[in-house]
């Protein structure tokens, strides 16, 4: 393997050493980069214990997750799991921290952080691991996340979506009729006057639930609230890989700006519970609250995200699975990948988290997702996929986020700038100055690249 | 606000006698809204993590301890339940393990250091000793990054959690302003009595500053039993992984487990509550005995 | 009246110049050295050596973990720091942000720990409960501390503080945005800070109260002084030095600020831009945003100032008889 550790990081570690005994005896150099790009796994003996690293999630897909690897340990006699939970929250640390040695044979990966793991030598294509079969059964909405440089990463068992969870029973005393399909979609200046009725017949006056609780200044605020805000108004946050002119455009401005006026309107529902306890009426969210939300039975209504000019958008996209670019058992983690995503391991998976399979048979077979079923709405959305933001128009749906190394930068302004909009601070300002600081960090990292 | 009350009462108390019942009963009142003020949130804290999530958050009715139960307790051992997770009792473990190593390495070198430079003559003494002064006031998130550039290669080990936080400027510093009033003649005597340093520190000095001691090891032992950033930075394995990391997990259900978090909270306090209200008077009597040093 | 209670010091405070010359252990050359050495080792290792690796870091463009070099930049990253616009302005305002919380807490803090104090300081029966529940959140980890407030500051009617004080008002005051309205958001977090850690400074200053002497009170009662002028004459004055070290260390500890921005900007719908301090911006630049040199510079820039601060702190203090 080849030691692509930069010269002058060496240099650095020389200059300090020379300043202090003490470093001269310590030998660790979180700079040091990962094994070389690009290139696939050794594929090793194919048998013996691969590690696999994964999100501590809901609880019951934790329970999905242990259930697959037993019945995967059972399937065969020969590859053991030792798997991994992390806190969702120092998960990207984790990955980003770990030196290409300690990385695990499997790990899971959320969408948009791939381009940049990949980028910093994580991980390693899927050709050669993961059988031919297994490729070709994953939808095309996934597929474009877990695509880099035109080779395939990872695969999904699940794909995301989003929408306006909806009480039957609020809209009806209301009197608000709703739609049902993408195209009927309310706009965003309908969407205002149906809050003003909602707030009449729910009980605090406040009838819409964004999910405020996860915090815009996240991913969820890049994602699922601000994205699609952004892509439905017209807007991108990036053009030709600047976002000086696309993130801080008029449209931008004006979308977000709509958006931040709906908090009077906005139940903080810190305690998660806005939505069933029947405090609102409206809950914009995704799939995962699915297995909650049920809970309201036929009341239970998904309605599109309001559209803001060029029809509604949402995102899609969410985690997936991939090698580790350090293993040295690529044979046995891919066999481990392929029965991950056969149609028994993805359906106890989706039925645990309400997410839509990302398998072609799998979504066939789906009792939640298809034509007549409830969540029709959220699969139809899926199909009706734009790819990345450049590539939207206003009949295609569910956007692809930027797929770069420059993500984290990307994710971290764009929802700090929402956060600041959300809370009273002007949009352009606010926009702006993230633009400015996303251009300035791909500047840096001559625009991310090889 | 308390402020301009305890003088407002202090200012009153002194003419008048007759009013010294209705005065005494101001101190109740203010005492009490005070009181009030620090215990409430421990009071919901540990209330909350016997209710149920969806009603730990519910406005005033938060406080009323109804529908109590240990589910709360149950739900943070179940989820804490595999290898995969890591344990609820091997992160306290390491949080234990951790802490303790801190503390104990603590105090021993940093009072040596403090000794060594309140008690001792050597060549270039005081200009090191400006130095740890200055670095009193490096805050450790400053240099975490760096560090973590250095240590990356010891990441997941129980050692790397610890040992950067043992020498202590802060502390070099307190335990110097005690020995400063260690009597000279004690240690001439144990000087004539043929005790080398060692023998004289550990054997006559170390005894008669013990409230020097609790005080170093209390305060290394809030910082480090709290401690996330380091953690935050050098661990991913749940073996290795200590208490405070493992709170965002309930945070992150959906919808939010209050009521684990809060339980989870409540296990991580409710024993060092309990060590310190047993040897509280012990607590502030050593903390006393520091506090004009300053 | 007073004046001799005023220039009278408190026996128990110790100048360091005055003892510092008292007996040593002269026969045992390297005693002192190897006493020194561990604490000095571990210093040196853990807080000077990464110290100056971030002062050569700051002259680099260099990532964690990146396949990239990293490339010599000189001056740039401190250049960026003052010259752009955004940078320079996120950079004042988290220094801001750091100062106003030290202008604030420091003080205050230093105050209420001394009324608190007082407040304790008589024999009263129930006094102990009372000193226990002011003392209770010592115990509370920053983390943990960070979590408990994020529920009482919720924003709507089910937030705790919101309700009480609605019940208070008897409804008439509405539901408040306190970590996310920029105007309370830094406000909201100093009430959390001093709630967390005002009852250990309270401790110390309460020690210092019952060593003045009470020959002096019983003096200034003879001189018919009131309890109030007792207060300004005999006790202020007699516990200086103890209040001047407690405002020392608050100040470090505030400078250090840290835990609680960080957890709390990352839940809710908390504008971060409010709130961040330099630490916070220090981690997210060089973690989140994997800009390593730049925080660097912050580091290096930051330290500068505070080392400067302490060093006219500490010789304001000595001037006047202190520390």
């Amino acid at each position: 393997m080849t030691n692509p550790k930069p010269h002058s990081g060496a240099r650095i570690l020389t200059a300090v050493a020379a300043v202090s005994i003490a470093t001269l005896t310590l030998t660790g150099c979180g700079g040091s980069g990962a094994g070389s790009t690009g290139s696939a796994v050794e594929a090793g003996s194919g048998e013996g214990t691969i590690n696999v690293w994964a999100v501590d999630g809901q609880a019951a897909e934790n329970d999905a997750l242990k259930k697959i690897i037993s019945n995967f340990e059972s399937s065969q006699g020969k590859i053991k799991v030792n798997l991994k939970l992390f806190p969702s929250d120092q998960y990207t640390k984790a990955v980003n921290s770990a030196a290409p040695g300690d990385l695990p044979d499997v790990l899971d990966f959320d969408g948009p952080t791939l381009a940049s793991f990949v980028y910093n030598g994580k991980m390693a294509p899927l050709k050669g691991s993961v059988s031919e079969a297994t490729l070709s059964n994953q939808t095309d909405s996934i597929k474009g996340q877990n695509t880099v440089d035109d080779a395939v990463y990872g695969v999904g068992m699940m794909n995301a979506g989003l929408a306006l969870w909806g009480n039957k029973k609020l809209l009806d005393t209301a009197g608000v009729a709703y739609p049902t399909t993408p195209e009927k979609a309310w706009t965003a200046e309908e969407f205002t006057g149906v809050l003003d009725k909602l707030a009449a017949v729910v009980p605090g006056g406040k009838p819409l639930d964004l999910s405020e609780q996860y915090g815009f200044a996240g991913e969820w605020g890049t994602c699922c609230s601000a994205g699609p805000v952004i892509w439905s108004g017209g807007g991108t946050m990036l053009k030709d890989n600047k976002a000086s002119g696309a993130l801080d455009s008029d449209a931008n401005v004006k979308s977000l700006t709509t958006f931040a006026s709906w908090k009077k309107y906005t139940d903080p529902n810190a305690d998660g519970l806005a939505f069933t306890s029947g405090r609102v009426a409206l809950s914009w969210v995704g799939h995962w609250t699915y297995p909650t939300y049920k809970a309201l039975g036929s009341d239970l209504i998904s309605i599109p995200l309001p559209d803001f000019g060029t029809g509604t958008k949402t995102a899609s996209g969410t985690f997936a699975w991939g090698l580790g670019a350090g293993s040295k058992n690529g044979a046995a983690a891919g066999k481990f990948l392929d029965f991950l995503m056969m149609d028994e391991s993805v359906q106890t998976y989706t039925e645990a988290n309400g997410a839509p399979p990302a398998t072609k048979t799998a979504l066939a077979a789906s009792s939640l997702y298809g034509p007549g079923k409830q969540l029709q709405l959220l699969g139809d959305q899926l199909s009706k996929a734009c790819g990345t933001e450049e590539q939207i128009n206003d009949t295609c749906v569910s956007v692809t986020r930027p797929v770069s190394a420059g993500y984290p930068i990307i994710t971290d302004q764009v929802g700090k700038a929402e956060a600041a909009i959300y809370a009273g601070k002007d949009a352009k300002e606010a926009l702006s100055a993230a633009a400015r600081a996303i251009d300035q960090n791909f500047a840096d990292n001559d625009g991310y690249k090889k | 606000m308390t402020m301009s009350r305890t003088l407002n009462s202090a200012r009153r108390g002194g003419s008048m006698k007759r009013t010294r019942r209705w005065q005494t009963a101001l101190h109740y009142l203010i005492l009490t809204v005070v009181s009030l003020f620090f215990f409430l949130p421990v009071y919901y804290l540990i209330v909350g993590s016997f209710r149920p999530s969806e009603e730990v958050l519910s406005g005033l009715s938060g406080f009323i301890p109804t529908n109590m139960s240990f589910d709360n307790y149950t739900g943070v051992f179940d989820h804490l339940g595999s290898e995969a997770t890591g344990y609820f009792g091997q992160f306290a473990a390491v949080s234990v393990i951790v802490t303790t190593a801190v503390v104990a390495g603590s105090l021993l070198v940093n009072s040596m250091a403090a000794y060594s430079f309140a008690r001792m003559q050597w060549r270039g003494k005081k200009i090191v000793f400006l130095l740890v002064i200055v670095l009193t006031i490096i805050p450790f998130e400053a240099v975490a990054l760096p560090l973590y550039f250095m240590f990356s290669g010891q990441r997941d080990t129980i050692y790397i959690q610890a040992i950067p936080f043992i020498a202590n400027a802060f502390s070099i510093f307190l335990f110097y302003t005690f020995f400063l009033d260690v009597p000279g003649e004690i240690e001439e005597a144990a000087r004539l009595d043929g005790a080398g340093p060692f023998r004289t520190f550990f054997q006559v000095v170390v005894p008669i500053t013990k409230p020097a001691f609790a005080t170093v090891a209390i305060l290394t032992f809030l910082a480090q039993w709290g401690s996330y950033l380091w953690p935050v930075l050098m661990v991913s394995d749940p073996t290795v992984r200590p208490l405070p990391l493992a709170i965002s997990i309930f945070q992150n259900q959906q919808p939010p487990e209050w009521g684990q978090v809060l339980a989870f909270g409540t296990m991580f306090i409710v024993p060092v509550l309990a060590v310190f209200l047993i040897f509280q008077r012990w607590f502030v009597a050593s903390i006393s005995s520091s506090a004009v040093k300053g | 009246m007073t004046t001799q209670t005023q220039t009278q010091r408190p026996p128990t405070s110790t100048l360091p110049a005055r003892r510092r010359s008292s007996t040593g252990l002269g026969g045992h050359r390297f005693a002192g050295p190897i006493f020194a050495s561990p604490a000095l080792l571990g210093l040196a290792i853990f807080l000077v050596a990464p110290f100056v690796l971030a002062l050569v870091l700051s002259f680099y463009r260099v990532q964690l973990n990146s396949p990239r070099p990293a490339r010599f930049v000189g001056f740039e990253q401190y250049t960026r720091l003052f010259t752009d616009p955004d940078l320079a302005a996120a950079f004042g305002h988290a220094l801001l942000n750091n100062f106003t919380f030290a202008l604030i807490v420091v003080p205050v803090q230093t105050v209420l720990a001394l009324a608190l104090a007082v407040l304790v300081n008589r024999k009263l029966r129930g006094m102990v409960i009372f000193r226990t529940f002011i003392f209770m959140p010592l115990v509370f980890p920053l983390a943990l501390t960070a979590v408990v407030w994020r529920l009482i500051y919720s924003r709507g009617d089910q937030g705790l503080l919101n309700a009480i004080l609605g019940f208070l008002s008897g409804g008439t005051l509405t539901s408040h945005d306190w970590l996310g309205d920029p105007a309370t958001a830094m406000g909201s977090i100093i009430v959390m800070s001093i709630w967390q850690s005002v009852s250990f400074q309270m401790i110390i200053v309460l020690a210092a109260l019952q060593s003045v002497p009470t020959e002096l009170y019983e003096a200034a009662s003879l001189d018919r002084a009131s309890k109030w002028d007792q207060f300004l004459n005999v006790t202020v004055p007699g516990i200086r030095n103890t209040l001047i070290f407690v405002a020392l260390i608050t100040t470090i500890f505030s400078f250090r600020l840290f835990d609680q921005v960080y957890l709390l900007s990352r839940s809710g719908s908390v504008d971060r831009g409010s709130t961040e301090t330099v630490m916070t911006q220090i981690i997210n630049t060089g973690f989140d945003n994997n800009n390593v040199g730049q925080a660097a510079a912050m580091t290096v820039i930051f330290m500068l100032i505070i080392t400067l601060i302490a060093i006219i702190q500490r010789a304001a203090a000595r001037q006047r008889g202190g520390v």
